[in-house]
Protein backbone atom coordinates (compact mmCIF):
# COMPACT_ATOMS: atom_id res chain seq x y z
CA UNK A 1 0.00 0.00 0.00
CA UNK A 2 1.17 3.57 -1.00
CA UNK A 3 2.76 5.85 2.03
CA UNK A 4 0.37 9.11 2.29
CA UNK A 5 2.48 10.18 5.09
CA UNK A 6 5.92 10.13 5.52
CA UNK A 7 7.39 11.62 9.18
CA UNK A 8 11.43 11.62 8.96
CA UNK A 9 13.64 12.40 11.90
CA UNK A 10 11.11 15.36 13.28
CA UNK A 11 12.38 17.11 16.12
CA UNK A 12 11.19 19.69 18.74
CA UNK A 13 12.73 21.61 21.20
CA UNK A 14 11.27 24.10 23.74
CA UNK A 15 14.46 25.83 25.70
CA UNK A 16 16.48 22.55 27.12
CA UNK A 17 13.06 20.27 26.67
CA UNK A 18 13.47 18.13 23.48
CA UNK A 19 9.65 17.43 23.29
CA UNK A 20 9.96 15.30 20.14
CA UNK A 21 13.31 13.76 19.56
CA UNK A 22 13.79 12.09 15.80
CA UNK A 23 10.39 10.58 15.64
CA UNK A 24 10.08 8.82 12.06
CA UNK A 25 7.28 6.63 10.95
CA UNK A 26 4.97 6.25 7.90
CA UNK A 27 1.54 5.84 7.56
CA UNK A 28 -0.47 3.75 4.53
CA UNK A 29 -2.90 5.05 2.79
CA UNK A 30 -6.19 4.55 3.69
CA UNK A 31 -5.92 2.81 7.33
CA UNK A 32 -6.22 4.33 11.03
CA UNK A 33 -2.81 4.35 12.36
CA UNK A 34 -2.36 5.58 16.17
CA UNK A 35 -0.52 6.73 18.70
CA UNK A 36 -0.43 6.60 22.05
CA UNK A 37 1.60 7.40 25.11
CA UNK A 38 1.71 8.49 28.65
CA UNK A 39 1.16 12.45 29.31
CA UNK A 40 3.41 14.77 27.69
CA UNK A 41 5.28 12.25 25.84
CA UNK A 42 5.12 14.20 22.81
CA UNK A 43 1.75 13.07 20.86
CA UNK A 44 -0.08 16.26 20.20
CA UNK A 45 3.83 18.02 19.52
CA UNK A 46 3.65 15.35 16.79
CA UNK A 47 0.57 16.48 15.47
CA UNK A 48 1.52 20.17 15.63
CA UNK A 49 4.61 19.48 13.78
CA UNK A 50 2.88 17.46 11.41
CA UNK A 51 -0.51 20.93 10.46
CA UNK A 52 2.71 23.60 11.73
CA UNK A 53 -0.20 24.89 14.33
CA UNK A 54 1.03 26.38 15.59
CA UNK A 55 4.73 26.03 14.58
CA UNK A 56 6.97 23.96 12.67
CA UNK A 57 9.12 20.87 13.44
CA UNK A 58 13.05 22.15 14.13
CA UNK A 59 14.30 19.79 11.84
CA UNK A 60 13.17 16.59 9.93
CA UNK A 61 10.79 16.02 7.00
CA UNK A 62 7.11 15.68 6.45
CA UNK A 63 5.69 14.23 3.32
CA UNK A 64 2.00 14.49 2.30
CA UNK A 65 1.54 12.08 -0.79
CA UNK A 66 5.16 12.20 -1.97
CA UNK A 67 5.06 16.28 -1.43
CA UNK A 68 7.25 17.72 1.55
CA UNK A 69 4.57 19.72 3.66
CA UNK A 70 6.74 20.87 6.52
CA UNK A 71 7.76 24.46 5.11
CA UNK A 72 4.05 25.13 4.14
CA UNK A 73 2.12 27.66 5.91
CA UNK A 74 -0.87 25.26 7.82
CA UNK A 75 -3.83 26.80 5.65
CA UNK A 76 -1.99 25.53 2.57
CA UNK A 77 -1.11 21.92 4.34
CA UNK A 78 -5.02 22.07 5.07
CA UNK A 79 -6.11 22.81 1.00
CA UNK A 80 -3.28 20.01 0.15
CA UNK A 81 -5.90 17.53 1.89
CA UNK A 82 -4.83 17.44 5.29
CA UNK A 83 -7.63 18.48 8.25
CA UNK A 84 -6.83 18.47 11.83
CA UNK A 85 -9.28 18.81 15.23
CA UNK A 86 -7.92 19.53 18.81
CA UNK A 87 -7.98 17.69 22.10
CA UNK A 88 -9.97 20.87 23.35
CA UNK A 89 -13.07 21.53 21.76
CA UNK A 90 -12.43 24.08 19.04
CA UNK A 91 -15.06 25.91 17.63
CA UNK A 92 -16.00 29.56 16.12
CA UNK A 93 -18.28 30.10 18.94
CA UNK A 94 -20.49 32.98 18.29
CA UNK A 95 -20.93 31.63 14.13
CA UNK A 96 -23.79 28.65 14.19
CA UNK A 97 -23.06 25.08 13.33
CA UNK A 98 -24.04 25.17 9.97
CA UNK A 99 -21.43 28.19 9.79
CA UNK A 100 -18.69 26.61 11.26
CA UNK A 101 -18.78 23.57 8.80
CA UNK A 102 -19.65 25.92 5.89
CA UNK A 103 -16.20 27.33 6.55
CA UNK A 104 -14.51 23.92 6.09
CA UNK A 105 -16.20 23.56 2.53
CA UNK A 106 -15.82 26.74 1.50
CA UNK A 107 -12.10 27.01 2.33
CA UNK A 108 -11.08 23.35 2.71
CA UNK A 109 -8.97 21.50 0.09
CA UNK A 110 -11.46 21.51 -2.73
CA UNK A 111 -13.51 25.05 -3.69
CA UNK A 112 -16.61 24.35 -4.74
CA UNK A 113 -19.71 26.77 -5.49
CA UNK A 114 -21.79 27.81 -2.69
CA UNK A 115 -24.94 24.76 -3.60
CA UNK A 116 -22.21 22.42 -3.64
CA UNK A 117 -20.88 23.85 -0.48
CA UNK A 118 -23.65 23.90 1.40
CA UNK A 119 -24.56 20.59 0.12
CA UNK A 120 -21.14 19.19 1.24
CA UNK A 121 -21.97 20.87 4.84
CA UNK A 122 -25.19 19.43 5.45
CA UNK A 123 -24.11 16.04 4.18
CA UNK A 124 -20.83 16.22 6.91
CA UNK A 125 -23.21 17.05 9.51
CA UNK A 126 -25.71 14.99 8.65
CA UNK A 127 -22.59 12.34 8.64
CA UNK A 128 -21.62 13.08 12.20
CA UNK A 129 -25.06 12.73 13.21
CA UNK A 130 -25.56 16.36 14.66
CA UNK A 131 -29.44 17.31 15.15
CA UNK A 132 -30.50 19.39 12.10
CA UNK A 133 -32.30 21.62 15.08
CA UNK A 134 -29.00 22.50 16.34
CA UNK A 135 -27.80 23.69 12.49
CA UNK A 136 -28.91 26.95 13.37
CA UNK A 137 -27.63 26.94 17.27
CA UNK A 138 -24.06 29.12 17.41
CA UNK A 139 -21.96 26.04 18.21
CA UNK A 140 -20.24 27.65 21.80
CA UNK A 141 -24.24 26.47 23.20
CA UNK A 142 -23.77 23.05 21.97
CA UNK A 143 -22.96 20.27 24.49
CA UNK A 144 -19.11 18.59 24.66
CA UNK A 145 -20.07 15.48 22.25
CA UNK A 146 -21.93 17.75 19.86
CA UNK A 147 -18.74 20.28 19.89
CA UNK A 148 -16.89 17.26 19.47
CA UNK A 149 -18.51 16.13 16.30
CA UNK A 150 -19.12 19.37 14.78
CA UNK A 151 -14.97 19.50 14.82
CA UNK A 152 -15.02 16.33 12.91
CA UNK A 153 -17.78 17.82 10.57
CA UNK A 154 -15.77 20.65 9.99
CA UNK A 155 -12.46 18.70 9.43
CA UNK A 156 -14.76 16.58 6.68
CA UNK A 157 -16.30 19.38 5.05
CA UNK A 158 -12.82 20.65 4.04
CA UNK A 159 -12.33 17.15 2.48
CA UNK A 160 -9.29 15.66 3.78
CA UNK A 161 -7.47 12.77 2.46
CA UNK A 162 -5.85 12.79 5.70
CA UNK A 163 -7.50 13.36 9.06
CA UNK A 164 -5.27 13.94 12.56
CA UNK A 165 -7.88 13.65 15.48
CA UNK A 166 -6.41 14.56 19.03
CA UNK A 167 -8.05 12.62 21.57
CA UNK A 168 -11.43 12.61 19.75
CA UNK A 169 -12.78 10.94 22.98
CA UNK A 170 -11.47 12.69 25.71
CA UNK A 171 -14.26 14.17 27.98
CA UNK A 172 -16.52 11.60 26.69
CA UNK A 173 -19.11 8.66 28.15
CA UNK A 174 -18.76 5.60 27.57
CA UNK A 175 -21.56 5.59 25.46
CA UNK A 176 -20.26 8.37 23.56
CA UNK A 177 -16.64 6.55 23.38
CA UNK A 178 -18.14 3.87 21.67
CA UNK A 179 -20.59 6.14 19.23
CA UNK A 180 -16.37 7.90 18.60
CA UNK A 181 -15.39 5.15 17.14
CA UNK A 182 -18.35 4.04 14.80
CA UNK A 183 -17.75 7.33 13.76
CA UNK A 184 -13.75 6.88 13.31
CA UNK A 185 -14.72 3.40 11.42
CA UNK A 186 -17.18 5.05 8.85
CA UNK A 187 -14.85 7.64 8.25
CA UNK A 188 -11.88 5.47 7.46
CA UNK A 189 -14.53 3.39 5.23
CA UNK A 190 -14.86 6.37 3.15
CA UNK A 191 -11.57 6.20 2.40
CA UNK A 192 -10.00 9.06 4.65
CA UNK A 193 -6.75 7.88 5.78
CA UNK A 194 -7.04 8.35 9.71
CA UNK A 195 -4.08 9.36 12.08
CA UNK A 196 -5.75 9.49 15.95
CA UNK A 197 -3.99 10.41 19.45
CA UNK A 198 -5.44 8.98 22.35
CA UNK A 199 -5.25 8.64 25.95
CA UNK A 200 -8.21 5.89 26.08
CA UNK A 201 -6.28 2.77 24.95
CA UNK A 202 -8.90 0.35 24.43
CA UNK A 203 -10.54 3.02 21.54
CA UNK A 204 -7.06 2.98 20.22
CA UNK A 205 -7.26 -1.14 20.22
CA UNK A 206 -10.04 -1.25 19.01
CA UNK A 207 -9.56 1.05 15.86
CA UNK A 208 -6.07 1.00 14.83
CA UNK A 209 -4.44 -0.68 12.09
CA UNK A 210 -0.87 0.20 13.40
CA UNK A 211 -0.39 1.60 16.83
CA UNK A 212 3.24 3.43 17.58
CA UNK A 213 3.55 4.50 21.32
CA UNK A 214 5.67 7.25 22.71
CA UNK A 215 7.70 8.47 25.11
CA UNK A 216 9.22 11.17 26.46
CA UNK A 217 9.24 12.42 22.75
CA UNK A 218 10.80 9.02 21.58
CA UNK A 219 9.39 6.55 19.66
CA UNK A 220 8.97 3.29 21.67
CA UNK A 221 7.40 1.05 19.71
CA UNK A 222 5.27 0.71 16.28
CA UNK A 223 2.99 -2.52 15.28
CA UNK A 224 -0.13 -3.73 15.12
CA UNK A 225 -2.07 -3.34 18.49
CA UNK A 226 -2.23 -6.48 20.08
CA UNK A 227 1.50 -7.20 19.78
CA UNK A 228 2.50 -3.30 21.32
CA UNK A 229 0.38 -3.70 24.41
CA UNK A 230 2.12 -7.31 25.22
CA UNK A 231 5.71 -5.25 24.61
CA UNK A 232 7.69 -4.76 27.63
CA UNK A 233 8.87 -0.96 26.84
CA UNK A 234 5.24 0.11 26.38
CA UNK A 235 4.26 -1.63 29.51
CA UNK A 236 6.95 0.09 31.47
CA UNK A 237 6.16 3.00 30.43
CA UNK A 238 2.58 2.98 30.94
CA UNK A 239 2.81 1.70 34.13
CA UNK A 240 6.21 1.45 35.68
CA UNK A 241 8.60 -1.41 36.45
CA UNK A 242 6.33 -2.67 39.14
CA UNK A 243 3.89 -3.37 36.21
CA UNK A 244 7.04 -4.76 34.54
CA UNK A 245 7.19 -6.89 37.33
CA UNK A 246 3.70 -7.74 37.71
CA UNK A 247 3.86 -8.96 34.09
CA UNK A 248 6.37 -11.51 34.69
CA UNK A 249 4.78 -12.76 37.76
CA UNK A 250 1.41 -13.40 36.31
CA UNK B 1 -34.60 74.24 28.21
CA UNK B 2 -37.27 75.62 25.61
CA UNK B 3 -38.14 71.83 23.57
CA UNK B 4 -36.63 73.53 20.22
CA UNK B 5 -33.05 73.74 22.02
CA UNK B 6 -33.53 70.25 23.37
CA UNK B 7 -34.49 68.60 19.74
CA UNK B 8 -31.04 71.16 18.86
CA UNK B 9 -29.01 69.80 21.04
CA UNK B 10 -30.46 66.04 20.20
CA UNK B 11 -29.69 66.58 16.42
CA UNK B 12 -26.16 67.78 17.05
CA UNK B 13 -25.55 64.75 19.23
CA UNK B 14 -26.91 62.42 16.16
CA UNK B 15 -24.51 64.32 13.85
CA UNK B 16 -21.35 63.59 15.93
CA UNK B 17 -22.57 59.72 17.08
CA UNK B 18 -23.25 58.96 12.89
CA UNK B 19 -20.02 60.22 12.61
CA UNK B 20 -18.44 58.56 15.50
CA UNK B 21 -20.18 55.76 14.48
CA UNK B 22 -18.13 55.27 10.94
CA UNK B 23 -15.36 55.72 12.74
CA UNK B 24 -15.17 53.75 16.18
CA UNK B 25 -16.35 50.80 14.07
CA UNK B 26 -13.72 50.53 11.88
CA UNK B 27 -11.36 50.93 15.19
CA UNK B 28 -13.64 48.02 16.67
CA UNK B 29 -13.50 45.59 13.84
CA UNK B 30 -9.74 45.70 13.56
CA UNK B 31 -9.38 45.18 17.37
CA UNK B 32 -12.58 42.15 16.96
CA UNK B 33 -9.96 40.65 14.24
CA UNK B 34 -6.51 41.20 15.67
CA UNK B 35 -6.76 42.71 19.05
CA UNK B 36 -4.76 45.50 18.19
CA UNK B 37 -5.56 49.02 18.52
CA UNK B 38 -4.58 50.87 15.22
CA UNK B 39 -3.05 54.48 16.17
CA UNK B 40 -3.23 55.59 12.47
CA UNK B 41 -6.89 55.42 12.00
CA UNK B 42 -7.23 59.46 12.78
CA UNK B 43 -4.71 59.85 10.50
CA UNK B 44 -6.44 57.35 7.83
CA UNK B 45 -9.60 59.76 8.01
CA UNK B 46 -7.02 62.96 7.53
CA UNK B 47 -5.95 61.29 4.00
CA UNK B 48 -9.76 60.47 2.94
CA UNK B 49 -10.85 63.54 3.40
CA UNK B 50 -7.85 65.42 1.69
CA UNK B 51 -7.78 62.57 -1.51
CA UNK B 52 -11.90 63.32 -2.00
CA UNK B 53 -10.67 67.69 -1.85
CA UNK B 54 -8.25 66.73 -4.48
CA UNK B 55 -10.41 64.52 -6.75
CA UNK B 56 -13.32 66.40 -6.17
CA UNK B 57 -13.11 69.97 -5.72
CA UNK B 58 -12.63 72.92 -8.53
CA UNK B 59 -9.75 73.53 -6.28
CA UNK B 60 -8.51 70.32 -7.25
CA UNK B 61 -8.69 67.80 -10.33
CA UNK B 62 -12.44 69.09 -10.13
CA UNK B 63 -13.73 65.77 -10.79
CA UNK B 64 -16.60 66.13 -8.71
CA UNK B 65 -17.99 64.84 -5.44
CA UNK B 66 -19.18 61.26 -6.54
CA UNK B 67 -15.95 60.84 -7.64
CA UNK B 68 -13.76 62.37 -4.62
CA UNK B 69 -15.73 60.03 -2.48
CA UNK B 70 -15.38 56.47 -4.47
CA UNK B 71 -11.39 57.23 -4.91
CA UNK B 72 -11.24 58.59 -1.52
CA UNK B 73 -12.51 55.71 -0.16
CA UNK B 74 -11.00 53.43 -2.20
CA UNK B 75 -7.33 55.14 -1.47
CA UNK B 76 -8.27 54.13 1.68
CA UNK B 77 -9.16 50.60 1.65
CA UNK B 78 -5.75 50.23 -0.58
CA UNK B 79 -3.23 52.14 2.19
CA UNK B 80 -5.51 50.19 5.46
CA UNK B 81 -3.92 46.64 3.17
CA UNK B 82 -0.70 47.94 2.91
CA UNK B 83 -0.62 49.63 6.37
CA UNK B 84 -1.98 46.15 8.04
CA UNK B 85 1.44 44.65 5.26
CA UNK B 86 3.86 46.87 6.68
CA UNK B 87 2.96 47.83 10.19
CA UNK B 88 1.36 44.27 11.97
CA UNK B 89 2.27 41.35 9.74
CA UNK B 90 5.86 41.66 10.60
CA UNK B 91 4.91 41.46 14.28
CA UNK B 92 1.40 38.75 13.85
CA UNK B 93 3.91 35.78 15.60
CA UNK B 94 5.49 37.79 17.92
CA UNK B 95 4.04 37.86 21.76
CA UNK B 96 4.13 41.47 22.13
CA UNK B 97 2.30 42.26 19.26
CA UNK B 98 0.08 44.52 20.91
CA UNK B 99 2.69 46.98 22.29
CA UNK B 100 4.64 46.49 18.60
CA UNK B 101 1.66 47.53 17.11
CA UNK B 102 0.80 50.64 19.23
CA UNK B 103 4.31 51.40 18.58
CA UNK B 104 4.50 51.38 14.51
CA UNK B 105 1.17 52.83 13.97
CA UNK B 106 1.73 55.61 16.09
CA UNK B 107 5.03 55.94 14.30
CA UNK B 108 2.77 55.78 10.56
CA UNK B 109 0.90 58.40 11.96
CA UNK B 110 3.64 61.03 12.45
CA UNK B 111 4.99 60.02 9.09
CA UNK B 112 1.42 60.38 7.31
CA UNK B 113 0.63 63.40 9.09
CA UNK B 114 4.15 65.38 7.74
CA UNK B 115 3.46 63.84 4.74
CA UNK B 116 -0.28 65.20 4.24
CA UNK B 117 1.87 68.42 5.62
CA UNK B 118 4.33 68.17 2.39
CA UNK B 119 1.79 67.23 -0.24
CA UNK B 120 -1.51 68.98 0.44
CA UNK B 121 0.84 72.37 2.32
CA UNK B 122 -0.51 74.25 5.59
CA UNK B 123 -3.39 76.37 3.92
CA UNK B 124 -6.91 74.77 5.70
CA UNK B 125 -8.84 73.46 2.85
CA UNK B 126 -12.68 72.26 3.60
CA UNK B 127 -15.23 70.37 1.16
CA UNK B 128 -18.43 71.88 0.00
CA UNK B 129 -21.22 69.87 1.58
CA UNK B 130 -22.11 66.94 -0.44
CA UNK B 131 -25.76 68.53 -0.23
CA UNK B 132 -26.39 72.22 -0.28
CA UNK B 133 -29.09 73.53 1.87
CA UNK B 134 -30.92 73.31 4.77
CA UNK B 135 -33.47 70.53 5.95
CA UNK B 136 -35.95 71.33 8.68
CA UNK B 137 -36.00 68.52 11.35
CA UNK B 138 -37.90 68.01 14.68
CA UNK B 139 -38.41 71.75 13.75
CA UNK B 140 -35.28 72.48 14.06
CA UNK B 141 -33.44 73.99 10.69
CA UNK B 142 -30.60 71.61 9.81
CA UNK B 143 -27.83 71.64 6.81
CA UNK B 144 -28.79 68.61 4.43
CA UNK B 145 -25.27 67.69 4.58
CA UNK B 146 -26.03 66.94 8.35
CA UNK B 147 -28.92 64.94 7.70
CA UNK B 148 -26.96 63.02 4.79
CA UNK B 149 -24.34 61.97 7.73
CA UNK B 150 -27.40 60.72 9.72
CA UNK B 151 -28.72 59.22 7.35
CA UNK B 152 -25.82 57.14 5.60
CA UNK B 153 -23.73 56.30 8.83
CA UNK B 154 -26.63 53.31 9.58
CA UNK B 155 -26.85 52.56 6.33
CA UNK B 156 -22.82 52.19 5.91
CA UNK B 157 -22.92 50.41 8.95
CA UNK B 158 -25.93 48.16 7.77
CA UNK B 159 -24.20 47.28 4.67
CA UNK B 160 -20.90 46.09 6.63
CA UNK B 161 -23.59 43.89 9.10
CA UNK B 162 -24.46 42.33 5.84
CA UNK B 163 -21.10 41.57 4.75
CA UNK B 164 -19.84 40.25 7.65
CA UNK B 165 -22.57 38.19 8.01
CA UNK B 166 -23.66 37.02 4.61
CA UNK B 167 -20.64 36.77 2.61
CA UNK B 168 -17.27 34.03 2.58
CA UNK B 169 -15.09 36.59 3.57
CA UNK B 170 -17.21 37.99 6.29
CA UNK B 171 -17.66 34.80 7.53
CA UNK B 172 -14.20 33.74 7.11
CA UNK B 173 -12.96 37.47 8.95
CA UNK B 174 -15.42 36.70 12.29
CA UNK B 175 -14.14 33.60 12.34
CA UNK B 176 -10.65 34.17 12.43
CA UNK B 177 -11.02 36.36 15.18
CA UNK B 178 -12.14 33.64 17.40
CA UNK B 179 -9.80 31.28 16.27
CA UNK B 180 -6.88 31.82 14.29
CA UNK B 181 -5.33 28.49 14.46
CA UNK B 182 -8.88 26.65 13.91
CA UNK B 183 -9.03 28.91 10.99
CA UNK B 184 -5.95 27.98 9.19
CA UNK B 185 -6.55 24.61 9.84
CA UNK B 186 -9.91 25.26 7.80
CA UNK B 187 -7.91 26.07 4.83
CA UNK B 188 -8.18 30.13 5.49
CA UNK B 189 -5.62 32.60 4.10
CA UNK B 190 -5.31 34.34 7.87
CA UNK B 191 -2.85 37.05 6.98
CA UNK B 192 -5.02 38.23 3.69
CA UNK B 193 -8.12 37.74 6.25
CA UNK B 194 -6.41 40.74 8.46
CA UNK B 195 -5.34 42.76 5.41
CA UNK B 196 -9.09 42.96 4.47
CA UNK B 197 -10.15 44.10 7.68
CA UNK B 198 -7.61 46.33 7.94
CA UNK B 199 -8.42 47.64 4.46
CA UNK B 200 -12.35 48.02 5.35
CA UNK B 201 -11.80 49.50 8.75
CA UNK B 202 -9.52 52.51 7.02
CA UNK B 203 -12.20 52.45 3.80
CA UNK B 204 -14.66 53.76 7.32
CA UNK B 205 -12.23 55.93 8.66
CA UNK B 206 -12.05 57.59 5.24
CA UNK B 207 -15.41 58.16 4.56
CA UNK B 208 -15.99 59.36 7.88
CA UNK B 209 -12.57 61.91 7.18
CA UNK B 210 -14.83 63.03 4.05
CA UNK B 211 -18.15 63.64 5.85
CA UNK B 212 -16.48 65.86 8.23
CA UNK B 213 -14.30 67.57 5.52
CA UNK B 214 -17.39 69.19 4.92
CA UNK B 215 -17.94 70.62 8.45
CA UNK B 216 -14.55 71.30 9.69
CA UNK B 217 -11.35 72.81 7.84
CA UNK B 218 -9.65 69.78 6.50
CA UNK B 219 -5.50 69.78 8.03
CA UNK B 220 -2.97 67.20 9.02
CA UNK B 221 -4.68 66.93 12.50
CA UNK B 222 -8.27 66.59 11.33
CA UNK B 223 -8.11 62.79 12.55
CA UNK B 224 -6.71 63.37 15.89
CA UNK B 225 -9.57 64.19 17.86
CA UNK B 226 -11.94 62.09 16.40
CA UNK B 227 -9.50 58.91 17.02
CA UNK B 228 -9.49 59.63 20.89
CA UNK B 229 -13.01 59.72 20.61
CA UNK B 230 -13.37 56.72 18.79
CA UNK B 231 -11.12 55.11 21.27
CA UNK B 232 -14.00 56.32 23.76
CA UNK B 233 -16.34 54.90 22.03
CA UNK B 234 -14.76 51.27 21.38
CA UNK B 235 -13.78 51.48 24.84
CA UNK B 236 -17.26 52.47 26.16
CA UNK B 237 -19.22 50.03 24.11
CA UNK B 238 -16.95 46.92 24.85
CA UNK B 239 -14.05 46.19 22.90
CA UNK B 240 -14.71 42.98 20.47
CA UNK B 241 -19.16 44.33 20.09
CA UNK B 242 -19.59 45.87 16.61
CA UNK B 243 -22.82 46.22 17.97
CA UNK B 244 -22.18 47.76 20.92
CA UNK B 245 -19.98 50.47 19.60
CA UNK B 246 -22.33 51.83 17.64
CA UNK B 247 -24.79 51.95 19.82
CA UNK B 248 -22.02 53.59 22.35
CA UNK B 249 -21.43 56.00 19.12
CA UNK B 250 -24.76 57.47 19.70
CA UNK B 251 -24.80 57.72 23.70
CA UNK B 252 -21.28 59.39 23.25
CA UNK B 253 -22.19 61.98 20.45
CA UNK B 254 -25.47 62.72 22.66
CA UNK B 255 -23.74 63.29 26.15
CA UNK B 256 -21.31 65.50 24.00
CA UNK B 257 -23.33 67.59 22.56
CA UNK B 258 -25.21 67.74 26.17
CA UNK B 259 -22.00 68.54 27.64
CA UNK B 260 -21.23 71.18 25.15
CA UNK B 261 -24.21 72.54 25.59
CA UNK B 262 -24.43 73.12 29.16
CA UNK B 263 -21.01 73.38 30.40
CA UNK B 264 -18.67 74.29 28.13
CA UNK B 265 -16.68 72.82 24.55
CA UNK B 266 -13.46 72.95 26.54
CA UNK B 267 -14.81 70.91 29.50
CA UNK B 268 -16.82 67.72 27.10
CA UNK B 269 -13.02 65.74 26.94
CA UNK B 270 -12.86 65.43 30.44
CA UNK B 271 -16.60 64.81 30.87
CA UNK B 272 -16.68 61.70 28.42
CA UNK B 273 -13.28 60.64 29.97
CA UNK B 274 -14.60 60.51 33.64
CA UNK B 275 -17.82 58.84 32.17
CA UNK B 276 -15.66 56.21 30.47
CA UNK B 277 -13.72 56.02 33.54
CA UNK B 278 -16.88 55.56 35.64
CA UNK B 279 -18.38 52.86 33.31
CA UNK B 280 -15.36 50.64 33.32
CA UNK B 281 -15.28 50.23 36.73
CA UNK B 282 -18.76 49.14 37.09
CA UNK B 283 -18.30 47.45 33.84
CA UNK B 284 -15.38 46.26 32.76
CA UNK B 285 -16.20 44.73 30.01
CA UNK B 286 -17.79 48.02 28.83
CA UNK B 287 -21.19 49.04 28.44
CA UNK B 288 -22.58 46.34 26.16
CA UNK B 289 -19.34 43.80 25.86
CA UNK B 290 -19.95 40.38 27.32
CA UNK B 291 -17.96 38.81 29.97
Amino acid sequence: MDDILIVEKACKSFGELRAVREISFTVDAGEIFGIAGPNGSGKSTLFNLITSIPYPADSGRVLFGGKAIHRMRANRICRAGVARTFQKETAFDTLSTIENVMLGSVYGHERPDTPTAQRRTREALAFVGIAEDQYGRPAGELSVFDKKRLMLASALATRPRLLLLDEPASGLTKPEIDETIELLRRVNAEGVTVLVIEHVLPLLLTVSNRLMVLNQGQELTTGRPDDVVRDEHVIEAYLGSRGKDDGRDS
Amino acid sequence: MAFETAQSVLLSGIVLGSLYALMATGLSLVWTTLGIFNFAHGIFMTIGAFIAWQVGTDLGWGLGPAAGIALGVAALVGVGCLSEFLLVRPFLSRSGIVMLVVITTLSATIFLENSTLLIWGARYKQMPPLIEGKVELLSTAISAHEVLMIAIAPLTLLTLWVFLKFTRIGSAIRAVSQNQESALLMGMNVPLLYSIAFGLSAGLAGFAGILLGSIRFITPGLGNEPLVKALIVAIFGGLGSLGGTIGAAYIIGLVEAISTFFIGLYWTPAILFAGMIVVLLLRPTGLFGKK
